[in-house]
């Protein structure tokens, strides 16, 4: 005689990870899916870059040509977003958790693709892993801070601000994700508090009553 | 889930009459499944690029906050485990129904557990970037592998006297460490919150 029980709990549990696991498959392609459609549509790139759409076409990127672009996303741990820029071997990268913890970075790519970025107090160590994604670890206020962030259709998700509102000087950061969520902060004086959210578009931020311009970075 | 493990199964005929020698296939089968299971988790983990974010559920904060909550209880359910197995083999008093509370508690922290692991695994992937996490990883592999085998060695009569509790006791631990590993570290980094 056999007991049937064990078996009963081994397949239900299998069965819950399937289906959390085709849940998660499913939200996860309607984001990636809404983002690519979303940044055309959304007439800040009017004429996206047709290789673009079809990255699979290219299985060999060129190791020879710097990699440009400018790479989004969350850490590991969900609880901060990591933004990097690269442009001719150059990399500047940002580390925002939203609340107070923030840091720019920045260092030289490697012709193997790997980067080591310093900010005030802080590193970052990534690597491209092919010609979308970048994978690393951020080490920002004493913590370690794994991410795989993914290249982003938008031209640029990374954005700063510095201003002076009413003889505060405003220093702002903010991350765009592909999904549209925005992680920022600004610094009233050095005070670092949540950031207001920026119009993607035009980077125009609403400060204390007053009109600032967020502009995109680029090292 | 509503089958009773204890009822008798004299619908069917016993497609294997139990065998008077000793066959080797108990043991190879549950060994071989959870080498099976826990290498097919670890090889998804590093082969599946990491998602990085998840969905997440309402009324938390974050999915590192879902994921230590749901760990928690399956940890305190693996206490009810070690408790209610350290009854049923008679080296603590316990009521009639600690066999029942043994099954159902250990389904309940592997019920619990299988988001968390979905989510570790689809999101995080498997990584080995500090000591804490490599040993996340592995023990998260390792744990339902060893599961897995203890599942299928229960369906076995006439095993060892000593098989069930090392590999239950296995379990245990495995967890533990998966617990300690995350959900701990989570709380005494972010706090306790939900």
């Amino acid at each position: 005689m056999k007991r049937s029980g064990p078996l009963v709990t081994l397949l239900a549990g299998l069965l819950l990870g399937l289906f959390l696991l085709s849940l998660n498959a499913t939200t996860g392609e309607k984001t990636t899916a809404s983002s690519v459609q979303e940044s055309p549509s959304t007439k800040a790139s009017p004429s996206p870059t047709p290789t673009e759409t079809t990255p699979s076409a290219s299985p060999s990127p060129s190791r020879t040509a710097a990699p440009t672009g400018v790479y989004t996303g969350r850490t590991a741990d969900d609880s901060s977003a990591v933004a990097i820029s690269l442009r001719d071997g150059k990399a500047i990268a940002y580390f925002c958790d939203g609340q107070n913890i923030e840091s720019w970075l920045k260092g030289d790519v490697k012709a193997d693709g790997s980067m080591r970025l310093t900010g005030k107090g802080t590193t970052l160590d990534a690597t491209l892993k092919g010609s979308r994604q970048l994978s690393g670890t951020a080490n920002v206020g004493g913590g370690d801070y794994a991410f795989t962030i993914d290249k982003t259709e938008k031209s640029s998700g990374l954005y700063r601000a510095n201003s002076s509102v009413a003889g505060a000087k405003i220093e702002g950061g903010w991350i765009v994700l592909p999904d549209g969520e925005q992680v920022g902060i600004l610094r009233r004086d050095g005070k670092a508090s949540a950031a207001p959210e920026i119009d993607p578009e035009t980077g125009a931020v609403t400060v204390d009553g007053e009109q600032l311009t967020a502009r995109p970075v680029t090292p | 889930m509503t089958v009773d493990p204890n009822a008798a199964t004299q619908g069917f005929p016993s497609p294997e009459p139990a065998r008077p020698r000793p066959n080797p296939a108990r043991y190879l089968v549950p060994a071989l499944v959870a080498a099976a299971v826990a290498i097919a988790l670890g090889a998804y983990g590093k082969v599946h690029d990491p998602a990085g974010t998840s969905f997440n559920l309402a009324g938390f904060s974050s999915t590192g906050a879902v994921k230590s909550w749901l760990a928690t209880g399956a940890f305190f359910f693996a206490i009810v485990q070690l408790v209610s197995a350290l009854m049923v083999y008679g080296k603590l008093p316990g009521p009639r129904w600690s066999a029942k509370l043994h099954r159902w508690s250990g389904r309940v922290a592997f019920l619990a557990a299988v988001p968390v692991a979905v989510h570790c695994l689809y999101a995080l992937g498997y990584q080995s970037y500090e000591s804490r996490v490599l040993w996340h990883s592995l023990m998260g592999c390792f744990f339902f592998g060893v599961f897995s085998a203890k599942m299928l060695l229960l369906r076995s009569e006439r095993l060892p006297g000593w098989l069930l509790p090392i590999v239950g006791g296995l379990v245990f631990t495995a967890l533990t460490i998966i617990w300690l590993t995350s959900a701990l570290w989570f709380f005494r980094t972010f706090g306790v919150t939900t």
